[in-house]
């Protein structure tokens, strides 16, 4: 009943007229106009986090060399030559044995029928074109798969032609006279590779086959051996690319698995944002309802209340967060509630203060002359009148419970499932960003929480001056 | 200039409300001995609190952490004894909470030396970084807040306000990995030298003179000491720019003035005499912190201190640790609520006339 009749036309209008008249008042403030355009600003990332950038934040893709730098930094000359990642689809041609070999679609098919009992090579080979510095990382991708295979041996081996003509055979399969099937992927960071091709540990064999600039060439060589005059069998080979992993990335760079930074930063955004408000209004729920009853009741309950306040103001709030989130688990609804449970014991404490001050007034009074039960009483004229002391104190809150949560997850108590400024932080401190300078991956998310923070601290700030009028006298 | 009071605000304003509602109904011994009595049963409800948490809703125990499968059955039953597992859970509540006020925080589970003897080694490192960091933020920040008080609008004022308005938006972590950086790893780059280590609290070997360790120590203290300062010292100006500034709107001020007192001595001698209760309520506030302020600092810097034994304890499981680092905390906080409230009625003088009426 007391919900509805708080929607009266009458009761919109006042309240029209209330919300008008607070805009106007805050409108005056710059400092708050300037946070909530900042908040806003978070508010649109965050909405839009999925279409601002291509990457997952959790799938730690792999899209660049590790630690690679932000790719505006090419526009300083000692980065000029610094290329992005090259990724080429190889296109194979026939160059021997024309006549076994079929297109389908995006697959390419050898189909191998015996005309003797000879060995015959097949040979497919795909260029592709690197122009830029030395790369420290590549690899390359393709699926094959052999079918129908009847008495039929038949290897299939994989050659790198540098442009001054060095030959690395970088990937072979065996003689075989079976089917199988597999996606190949040939990693110039694979130990086994690089002893193979008899490199020392200390050599990037990345960086040597790719010293040059021009034109390489990749030679797909099928060697059958046929048993018999009926041997026959068909090689697939699909979805071949070329991946050169550049040294500079994106807006943000990339961290220590080579994953885009600035992916993380965006999604970031939107778990703070939610932490942080919902951490501020489960808290200011609670202080409030403590408040107003504790200040209300008076008597025992408030003795009651009022000795839970003492208690948890005499717990040490960091240490015993990290204690509960560390034994109930790791997850993000605990995180919020435990920071929420511990957030309102000062609000409620100066709502039960304005709230004493408030049970003796001459409305409170005739409220109650009239029949009013106790509830409604609360929640008609005490609640909208201890509000606007809560409210600016719930902008404030949302940015502590934002640091809290960064210092949890800098910790490493975050939960693992979502992407946080704080875990980036962690994994920053953790894997390696010191000792590779790299600022792009430290400095970004501790701006973001830094800045999203100040810009509810500036609003609150803007509150506090409309919603408490003693502070305006000062002006 | 927009007003700014800062996280100190719930602080004071609890003690002060504190003060307020009772003073009405108690004289002042009358309230102390309110006040004792309340703080042991606090006391009390946060010792259950530790066992409640630890000892019933927490999965971990001796059982999983000191008791290996791989001991014989008797072994195993002895040390379960030992740790009071096979007795009802009442008793041991009995048992925790008379231990705890008897100051017996029992034996890690880790090291199995007692807590108290495990803390006392590292006590000094934290109450040296974080007892004179708190001393440096309190020497910067309240002489600014003063003259920012006194020239508002200067340069100063907006220094002060900048400060402290990087204490609230800026993770003091953060503050501290980009000194990091720059102080021990850019450095390194760019002049070659590292400028400040970037772990432990002494070099390895320790140097063998007294002065040689005593510079050592500072040396390796002071990137933290320097963060700790910067991150904090905004709060304290702020908060006393904001009570000063109230101070000076009021009335006995006009009178000062009028009265053709030096602007130093009403500044000093009524303005800031005003607002010492407040101030001296807050740094009692503030001490306790000592213990649990330093967790993010000992772990980036590596130092063993409080701060990084009892992170690396919860993560072993090693809960009486956990336990007594939490109720020494209590202890501190409620002993600087108890001097609050007695200095808060010797330094303001309402409350003394109040007590005497």
């Amino acid at each position: 009943m007391a919900v509805a009749s708080l929607f009266t036309r009458e009761k919109r209008i006042v309240y029209a007229r209330k919300i008008s008249g607070f805009w106007e008042e805050f409108s005056r403030k710059k400092i708050g106009l300037f946070g909530l355009a900042i908040v806003i600003f978070y508010v649109v990332v965050a909405i839009f986090a999925p279409w601002l950038t291509p990457y997952n934040p959790l799938a730690q893709e792999r899209v660049s060399q590790d630690f690679a730098m932000p790719q505006w930094v090419t526009i300083f000359p000692q980065y000029k030559d610094l290329p992005t990642t090259q990724k080429d689809q190889l296109y194979w041609l026939p160059e021997k044995g024309s006549d076994f070999i079929d297109h389908y679609g995006n697959s390419i098919i050898t189909l191998y029928e015996a005309k003797g009992t000879e060995p015959v090579d097949v040979q497919l080979s795909a260029k592709f074109n690197y122009l830029s510095i030395p790369p420290n990382d590549f690899y390359l991708r393709f699926s094959w798969r052999s079918e129908e295979i009847t008495d039929l041996k038949y290897s299939v081996t994989l050659n790198l032609f540098t442009p001054e003509g060095k030959d690395y055979p970088i990937w072979i399969q065996p003689s075989l006279n079976t089917g199988k099937g597999e996606v190949v992927s040939i990693q110039s960071v694979d130990p086994l590779l690089r002893d193979r091709l008899g490199f020392t540990m200390h050599e990037n064999i990345a960086k040597i086959f790719f010293s040059q600039k021009g034109g390489y060439t990749c030679l797909l060589n099928m060697h059958f051996e046929p048993k018999s005059e009926a041997a026959k069998g068909q090689i697939i080979l699909e979805n071949a690319e070329v991946v050169i992993l550049g040294h500079v990335h994106g807006i943000l760079g990339c961290d220590n698995v080579g994953a885009d930074i600035w992916a993380q930063v965006v999604h970031g955004a939107r778990i703070s944002l939610e932490i942080g408000i919902l951490c501020a209004v489960t808290s200011s729920v609670i202080g409030i309802l403590v408040g107003v009853i504790a200040g209300y009741f008076g008597g025992v309950v408030d003795e009651v209340m009022m000795r839970i306040v003492d208690v948890l103001l005499c717990l040490p709030f960091l240490p015993l967060l990290l204690t509960l989130v560390f034994i109930f688990g790791k997850n993000i609804f605990y995180i919020v509630l435990f920071i929420a449970i511990f957030g309102w014991q000062g609000l409620s404490r100066m709502i039960r203060s304005r709230v004493l001050a408030l049970r003796e007034t001459a409305f409170v009074e005739c409220a109650r002359a009239s029949g009013a039960s106790r509830f409604y009483i609360m929640i008609k004229h005490l609640v909208p009148n201890v509000l606007p002391i809560a409210f600016s104190s719930l902008v404030l809150s949302v940015p502590s419970a934002i640091l809290f949560e960064a210092s949890l997850s800098f910790l490493g108590f975050g939960d693992p499932r979502v992407p946080t400024w704080g875990k980036m932080l962690h994994q920053a401190y953790g894997f390696g960003a010191f000792t590779n300078l790299a600022w792009w991956w430290l400095v970004p998310p501790g701006l973001a929480i830094t800045t999203l923070c100040l810009a509810f601290v500036f609003m609150g700030h803007a509150l506090d001056e409309v919603v408490n009028p003693r502070l305006r006298r000062r002006r | 200039m927009f007003y700014i009071t800062n996280k100190f605000k719930w602080l004071y304003t609890i003690t002060k409300l504190r003060h307020k509602e009772e003073k009405g109904r108690l004289n002042m011994r009358d309230y102390l001995v309110k006040r004792v009595i309340v703080s042991i049963l606090v006391l009390w409800i946060i010792a259950s609190l530790n066992f409640v948490i630890f000892q019933v809703l927490s999965p971990i125990s001796p059982e999983n952490t000191v008791i290996d499968p791989r001991m014989t059955p008797e072994v195993r039953d002895s040390l379960a004894v030992l740790y009071g597992l096979r007795e009802p859970i009442h008793i041991r509540y009995i048992k925790y909470v008379k231990n705890m006020f008897t100051w017996n925080f029992g034996v890690t589970f880790t090291s199995l030396k007692p807590v108290i003897q495990e803390m006392s080694v590292r006590l000094p490192s934290t109450v040296l970084l974080l007892g004179s960091a708190l001393i440096g933020t309190i020497l910067v920040g309240i002489p600014l807040g003063i003259l920012a008080a006194s020239r508002r609008g200067s340069k100063t004022d907006v220094l002060a306000i900048g400060s402290g308005l990087l204490t609230w938006g800026v993770p003091t972590f953060f503050i501290q990995l980009l000194f990091m950086l720059f102080f021990c790893y850019y450095s390194c780059v760019m002049f070659g030298v590292q400028i400040f280590p970037s772990s432990g609290i002494v070099s390895r070997p320790p140097p063998a003179d007294p002065l040689a360790y005593m510079a050592d120590v500072a040396y390796h203290l002071a990137l933290p000491l320097i963060t700790l300062i910067i991150a904090g010292f905004g709060s304290w100006a702020l908060y006393t720019r904001s009570m000063l500034i109230d101070a000076l709107t009021e009335d006995y001020i006009v009178t000062a003035r009028a009265k053709g007192l030096t602007e130093r001595t009403v500044l000093y001698r009524h303005a800031f005499r005003s607002i010492l209760p407040p101030v001296v309520t807050v740094i009692a506030l503030s001490v306790p912190g000592i213990i649990s302020g330093a967790m993010i600092t000992e772990w980036i810097f590596t130092l063993p201190g409080i701060g990084r034994w009892y992170l690396n304890s919860m993560m072993a499981g090693d809960y009486p640790v956990v336990q007594a680092v939490l109720f020494i905390y209590a202890i501190l906080m409620i002993l600087a609520n108890l001097f609050s409230d007695i200095i808060y009625g010797v330094l303001d003088p309402r409350i003394r006339v109040g007590a005497r009426r």
